[in-house]
């Protein structure tokens, strides 16, 4: 009963999205349109959530539910299962694409209707192709016959409290720009785009966007970092790229929306991001869904399914590139302003952000690209983009330092130069501190250290001359950028590792701890067996500080072996052990790991994010008014 | 009976296990020759493990990762440089294995392109720059 | 000028589009990659036999007539499942099947062998796997076909399958 419900209500939204491009194409009345939108997000959210059920319920006749799930997973897992494999994640899809579509639909008052009614014309014609996709070629609510008395399980590594809101996130964060997307097409198709003010709709989607896809970015780095087992936290792995692409844009969008709304310059340049962002949201889906390459991310699946996104991205990007080409004219207007200031500031952020981008899909398709032409193959891994990207990087983040001191409009180099020389002395007193205690340098690793230091004592110093009231979200988000580079770069070059084999009851040290390797027990979990290894930290001063327990398990269901680091965290460093293999006569291989300031990564996310939420409540009552 | 099937997994627990995704130098492999590891490790990380998931032999507990570390050790011992030890690596398994690829014919687009991009960026703002200062002088 | 600038977009984009789409119709594996000792010759190598006591010498072994290599392990499932396509190749086409016994226990390789059929004409022991590694093996069961004239001019990686079976011997056909 309930899988063909969930099936219904799939059908119904497809009923529903149709409606909705007809209506809006045909200009109907609001309240007709208003049937469509309502009708759209329930029946898109009914079937998300009978998804949900069915897993929870464990009903074994269905084939999603068979082939990711089992009765002894528990229930947290059970539920984000749901999103977790390729037929699931496509209804996510289509429910982050309905919910932004309420709120476009929610932008309605007295004047702009027709601007509303395209925009929700472009969302539903978005909405329509992805859940004709699902029906058509991953249908969760499809059946399996004979009905089975127990699912294949779950791969246990992706059973994880991080891992689990990654992906809900992480979907409002791109998915969440075809609002954007549908706002930018609706300006440019419509014959007096410009006379609305297109831009102040867009900030808060946009807003939206960025923020989540910041946290969502953050949690699966976070998730990697403490459970893969040595620390590393971004491979540029494809899919990685895939969502690190549409956040680089954003960044860029979201900077260059406040030129536009302040000055409006730059109009047509906005028009264009928001539309390649949305469209490389969805080239990324196509990479991890087509089987095209291999990654740790991808779900595996058939080229036809790959063929069947290839056609709807031609389909929309073909559109929209075209509508720009052609009518994006109009919107180059008062482009003209000062190097020295703001607008120049974000200019230079906005350039460095779109080089970065496309030198990510250059790295990213290459392979791809050489495959095609020259039947050879070649691996395009972390070492190119520590080459190319973070370099690139580097004169953005520096930039960052100063740009919000800027003033709009003129700004005199002179002038400039006495602001920031508080900071910048400050920046340089605590680099050689930092260097004096750690003792390693590298270029790029002083060059990260100081940028860091730049950026968080000039933010600082602003939120201090604002006596710590009136935080925008900029200034928040900003320290939250240099809190994150710190972190980055001080993890990176002085992180200290040593590999041993350790024998029950025997110690070892790294650097000021010593840590004794005391027990190993057998332990019974939820759904795995372990044996975990107890090991005391004691400081300088022989007081112990901590008890790590890393363990190596065993899953019975799926036969999936995992190891689980155990972490001591404070603001300092990252203790962190994982047990390796051995035995009692020979003794285990221990992978001890410190790992300085590793937490202001995690600190710099959540700050950015914080910065976001800021800015989003304050976009939200200009458009109240 | 549900002991003794504990006993027997926890044993294989105890005895071998290959874990996945784990940073996997072992112990019997690091070399005494402090230079010669950080060498091995430097190398090590730009081979690709061709039987993972965008890995490099570092990181992997694959046995091909483990013999191929074991054999840029002992190449490293032997006296081969960097340059050879690669070259030993690609006649056998391609450019492929490689995870910085290698400046070719075919990758040179690859390696400057992304300072075209840089280079085209520059240049938009300076081009920016002298017609805002026209248009501001006016 | 403008207007052929604003027309970049969509042209790098259907650029990109295009290749996406002639990879997912041409036949490929995304995770199998071509080997680098194509149209090279055989990597020499002497080593211990499994049967025989005489050594194994590449030198002498390959060169003359179309020869199969074939990469396995007691310990490997797949190339217990593979073993039914290597007799058949030995048996029903004539083709010389050389085994390269990967990081394996002898013994152990002789029994399977005894108890599953022996279709190689010889057996060389790679105790240490770096032979393998001469061949640019990373995953066995590996088949190479090696021609007459003792260079390499395919390689498989992976099980034979039905399919795969008839398409190694399209190619011999082809070589001859």
């Amino acid at each position: 009963m309930a899988p063909t419900l969930g099936n219904l209500a799939l059908w119904l939204s497809l009923v529903f999205a149709g409606l909705q491009l007809y209506n809006t194409r045909k200009k109907k009345k609001f309240k007709i349109i208003a049937i469509s939108v309502k009708g759209l997000l329930i029946s898109s959210l009914f079937s998300f959530f009978l998804l949900i059920y069915l897993h929870v319920i464990s009903d074994f006749s269905v084939l999603n539910v068979f082939q990711n799930s089992h009765t002894t997973k528990p229930l947290f897992y059970k539920i984000t299962a749901v999103w977790g494999n390729h037929e699931g994640s496509m209804l996510l899809w289509i429910i982050v694409l309905t919910i932004f579509n309420y709120f476009i639909f929610k932008l309605y008052n007295k004047k702009n209707f027709i601007f509303v009614s395209k925009a929700l014309e472009i969302q539903s014609f978005i909405s329509l192709g992805f859940i004709i996709f699902t029906i058509l070629t991953s249908n969760p609510f499809e059946r399996i016959v004979p009905t089975q008395e127990n699912g294949l399980g779950f791969n246990p590594i992706l059973q994880d409290p991080a891992l689990a809101i990654h992906p809900p996130l992480l979907y409002i964060g791109y998915v969440g720009l075809s609002a954007a997307f549908s706002i930018s097409v609706a300006t440019l198709a419509l014959e007096n785009g410009e006379k609305f003010p297109w831009y102040i709709y867009m900030k808060p989607f946009v807003m939206v966007s960025w923020t989540f896809l910041t946290i969502g970015i953050a949690l699966g780095s976070l998730w990697a970092y403490y459970e893969l087992g040595w620390g590393g936290w971004w491979f540029w792995d494809p899919v990685e790229n895939a969502s690190f692409m549409p956040w680089l844009l954003g960044t860029a969008l979201l900077h260059s929306l406040i030129i536009v709304e302040k000055k409006q310059s730059l109009q047509a340049w906005v028009l264009l991001l928001s539309i390649l962002a949305f469209l490389l949201s969805v080239v990324g889906t196509f990479l991890v869904r087509s089987g095209i390459l291999t990654s740790v991310h991808t779900f595996a699946l058939d080229p036809t399914r790959g063929v069947y996104i290839l056609l709807f991205i031609a389909i929309l990007s073909g559109y929209s590139l075209m509508l720009f080409s052609s009518k994006s004219k109009i919107y180059f207007t008062n482009n003209y302003f000062n190097f020295f200031s703001k607008e120049g500031a974000i200019l230079v952020n906005n350039i460095i952000m779109v080089v970065a981008c496309a030198t990510v899909l250059l790295g990213t398709i290459y392979p791809l690209l050489i495959e095609a032409l020259t039947n050879n193959k070649i691996s395009i891994g972390e070492p190119y983009y520590n080459s190319t990207v973070v370099p690139i990087m580097l004169p953005a983040l520096f930039i960052m330092g100063v740009g919000p001191i800027l003033s709009w409009g003129n700004d005199s180099g002179l002038r400039i130069a006495k602001r920031i020389s508080p900071t910048f002395l400050i920046t340089l007193l605590m680099t050689i501190i930092i260097f004096l205690i750690y003792k390693s340098y590298t270029f790029l690793g002083i060059a990260g250290i100081i940028i860091a230091f730049w950026i968080i004592f000039n933010n600082l110093t602003i939120l201090y001359r604002n006596k710590f009231s009136n935080l925008t979200g900029m200034v928040v988000a900003h320290l939250g950028v240099g809190f994150l580079i710190l972190g980055i770069t001080a993890s990176s070059i002085w992180q200290v590792e040593k590999i041993i084999k350790m024998k029950l009851k025997t110690e070892t040290e790294i650097n000021e701890y010593q840590v004794i390797f005391n027990k190993i027990n057998e332990v019974k979990g939820a759904n795995y067996l372990a044996l975990r290894g107890d090991f005391l930290i004691y400081n300088k001063e022989k007081k112990i500080i901590a008890k790590l327990q890393p363990e190596n398990r065993f899953y019975p269901v799926t036969g999936n072996f995992t190891s689980e680091a155990s972490i001591h965290t404070n603001l300092f460093r990252d203790l962190y052990i994982v047990l390796g293999e051995g035995n009692i006569n020979d003794g285990w291989t221990i992978r001890l790991y410190y790992n300085p300031l590793v937490i202001w990564i995690w600190i710099g996310a959540l700050t950015m994010f914080l910065g976001g939420i800021i800015s989003i409540n304050k976009s939200l009552r200009k458009i109240i008014e | 009976m549900f002991k003794n099937i504990l006993k027997i997994i926890i044993s294989i627990l105890l005895v071998q296990i290959s874990l996945i995704n784990s940073n996997a130098v072992e112990p019997d492999e690091i070399l005494n020759n402090q230079k010669y590891e950080i060498r091995a490790r430097e190398i090590s990380k730009n081979i690709r493990c061709m039987v993972c998931q965008n890995q490099s032999i570092d990181d992997s507990s694959s046995s091909i990762a483990r013999d191929l570390r074991i054999l840029i050790r002992s190449k490293i011992e032997e006296g081969n440089e960097d340059k050879e030890i690669y070259k030993f690596l690609t006649k056998r398994y391609g450019d492929f294995i490689l995870l910085k690829p290698p400046l070719k014919t075919n990758t040179i687009a690859l390696w400057f392109l992304p300072f075209v991009f840089l280079l085209v960026g520059i240049l938009v703002i300076l081009n920016h720059n002298k017609k805002s200062n026209k248009f501001i002088k006016k | 000028m403008k207007n052929q600038f604003l027309k970049l977009p969509i042209i790098i984009f259907f650029i990109i589009l295009f290749i996406f789409f002639y990879l997912l119709i041409i036949d490929r594996n995304p995770s199998k990659v071509p080997s680098a000792l194509l149209n090279k010759s055989v990597p020499s190598f002497n080593a211990e036999t499994l049967f025989k006591n005489k050594k194994f010498s590449s030198s002498e072994e390959f060169g003359g007539q179309v020869i199969l290599v074939n990469f396995f392990a007691t310990w490997c499932k797949p190339c217990r499942n593979e073993h039914v396509f290597i007799k058949r190749f030995a048996e029903d086409q004539n083709i010389k099947v050389i085994g390269i016994n990967y990081k394996d226990d002898a013994e152990k390789a002789i029994e399977w062998l005894k108890k599953l059929g022996n279709p190689y004409s010889s057996v060389a022991i790679d105790k240490n796997g770096k032979i393998a590694i001469d061949w640019g093996v990373y995953g066995i069961p590996e088949t190479f076909i090696v021609n007459s004239k003792g260079k390499i001019k395919y390689r498989h990686v992976g099980a034979i399958t039905a399919k795969r079976y008839k398409k190694i011997n399209q190619i011999i056909k082809e070589i001859e």
